[in-house]
């Protein structure tokens, strides 16, 4: 068989293999490129559009098994990239961002932070550009969990500033605007004026995902960011408890009123690894975050045991993905992170969006 | 992403906003359907807290007080949910949330609905 036909008939085979987010086969998507087929033997890359893809692996042996399957296949070597999809938005802000994430959680103590900056992590170790925006005004704890001293930004020029970086992760915090543990005393309309500068003077240059970290509640700093930044998804954190529960629940709803897509619940703190025997146990309650997320119909991305590493890892400024990536709670923000990506893939996949903003001067 | 999609076809966004004649609003909905508002009625509907208390809820803008004359200079989207107009009395303070919108909508099929 010549190489030209053989190249035709891998792409047929190609046609049968399915992305389990997308419900759609990966030629379609347009994610075969570069095949060569040299006197049998074949290359091609697999362009994903996260390299967080929970299914990379799995899509892979797919491709190889499928694509050796044909007659005269000699060898085959599929190479897996990706390329992230922005999420479209023509607002004046955050240009070189593709997919902004908020991470949000109506009760506060839930540990967001700590998922917010393991996802950041998780996401960056995937391969993605990743920057991590601490909108936590009067409790920002970002910097202390990524072991950042408290120093001034660099400032550029047009009044920009540089976000810190640490552990290959863009990292702005309010914590840099003030001397080491001065409290930010400041009333609601000014966070609304620190949210705006995160937004608008940070040089973040080219970034695949960005983490905003969100104060705990429904307030000014969530309001100001759903109306001036163009958010591509929320995860919402919760504990078990039914006290987290009530407040996740307006969390939820907040971001259902202001159209933000809901990428998904976590439950942090799910459940406890005794090292004796290994046994999860759910000290408190167990399934709260699913019962949230199948009242609302959003899905359920990942449940984070209770590790005391994890909070010395947000201490000492070493995140755990870092010091024990084999550690169940870094196999956990692992799983999220493909999660989140692959929500987000899921949303932008979409047809029928809204146009996501617009302008119409009136003509007399 | 079933569910999903269904949340959002119960929550339909703006697709296409444009000006009919000189007082006509129209927008073209994600779900299809197409609105027609005169632009002095969305003045009138203005949800913001000069025009309606906050705590009473009492509507402060009374039968007559805007101007046949009412136009929107500019009309904006807010974040993904509402749009912002401003008027050319100057006044800009109402965000219209998408849900707002699709009830004050004034085509054939909504007035007799």
């Amino acid at each position: 068989m010549s190489d030209q036909a053989l190249q035709e008939k891998i792409i047929e085979a190609l046609k049968t293999v399915e992305d389990p987010d997308l419900h759609k086969n990966i030629v379609s998507l347009g994610f075969v490129k570069n095949m060569k087929v040299e006197n049998g033997n074949v290359s091609y890359d697999v362009e994903l559009t996260t390299p967080a893809c929970p299914v990379k692996e799995q899509l892979k042996s797919e491709c190889e098994t499928k694509t050796k399957a044909i007659e005269g296949v000699a060898s085959v070597s599929v190479n897996m990239t990706a390329v992230v999809r922005a999420s479209e938005h023509s607002q004046p802000v955050l240009t070189g961002v593709k997919n902004i994430i908020a991470v949000a959680s109506g009760k506060g103590g839930v540990g967001k932070s700590t998922v917010a900056t393991n996802l950041a992590i998780a996401l960056q170790l995937s391969g993605a550009k990743v920057g991590l925006m601490d909108a936590d005004i009067y409790g920002p704890s970002i910097p202390l969990m990524l072991g950042i001293p408290i120093s001034p930004p660099r400032v550029g020029e047009n009044n920009k500033f540089f976000p810190h970086e640490k552990y290959g992760l863009k990292v702005v915090s309010a914590a840099f605007l003030t001397k080491q543990g001065q409290p930010l005393m400041l009333r609601g309309p000014m966070l609304g004026g620190i949210i705006q500068q995160f937004l608008q003077n940070v040089e973040w240059g080219e970034l695949d995902y960005l983490i905003i970290d969100l104060p705990p509640g429904t307030g000014d700093v969530q309001l100001t960011l759903t109306q001036k930044a163009p958010i591509s998804g929320a995860v919402v954190v919760t504990t078990p408890q039914e006290v987290s529960m009530i407040d996740a629940d307006k969390g939820v709803k907040m971001f259902q009123q202001v159209k933000v897509p809901l990428l998904g619940i976590v439950e942090n703190m799910s459940y406890f690894i005794c090292d004796g025997c290994d046994k999860k146990h759910y000290i408190f309650k167990s399934g709260g975050g699913k019962t949230l997320a199948e009242t609302f119909k959003i899905p359920f991305i990942g449940e984070i045991p209770i590790i005391s590493e994890v909070v010395i890892g947000g201490d000492s400024g070493v995140p755990i993905l870092l010091s024990d990536p084999q550690s169940p709670a870094s196999v956990a923000y692992t799983h999220l992170a493909g999660q989140v990506a692959a929500q987000l893939s899921i949303q932008q996949a979409k047809e029928d969006k809204a146009e996501a903003t617009f302008d119409l001067a009136w003509k007399e | 992403m079933d569910q999903a999609t269904k949340v959002d076809s119960n929550h339909p966004s703006p697709k296409k906003l444009q000006q009919i004649d000189t007082s006509t609003l129209g927008i073209t909905w994600t779900d299809g359907h197409e609105s027609v508002y005169a632009v002095k009625m969305l003045r009138e509907h203005c949800p913001c807290a000069h025009c309606i208390d906050e705590w009473s809820g009492e509507k402060k803008i009374k039968p007559g007080m805007i101007a046949d004359t009412i136009r929107p200079k500019d009309i904006k989207s807010v974040g993904l949910y509402a749009i912002q107009f401003y008027w050319n009395d100057g006044h800009d303070t109402g965000l219209y949330p998408h849900e707002l919108l699709r009830k004050l909508c004034q085509c054939e099929i909504c007035k007799k609905a």
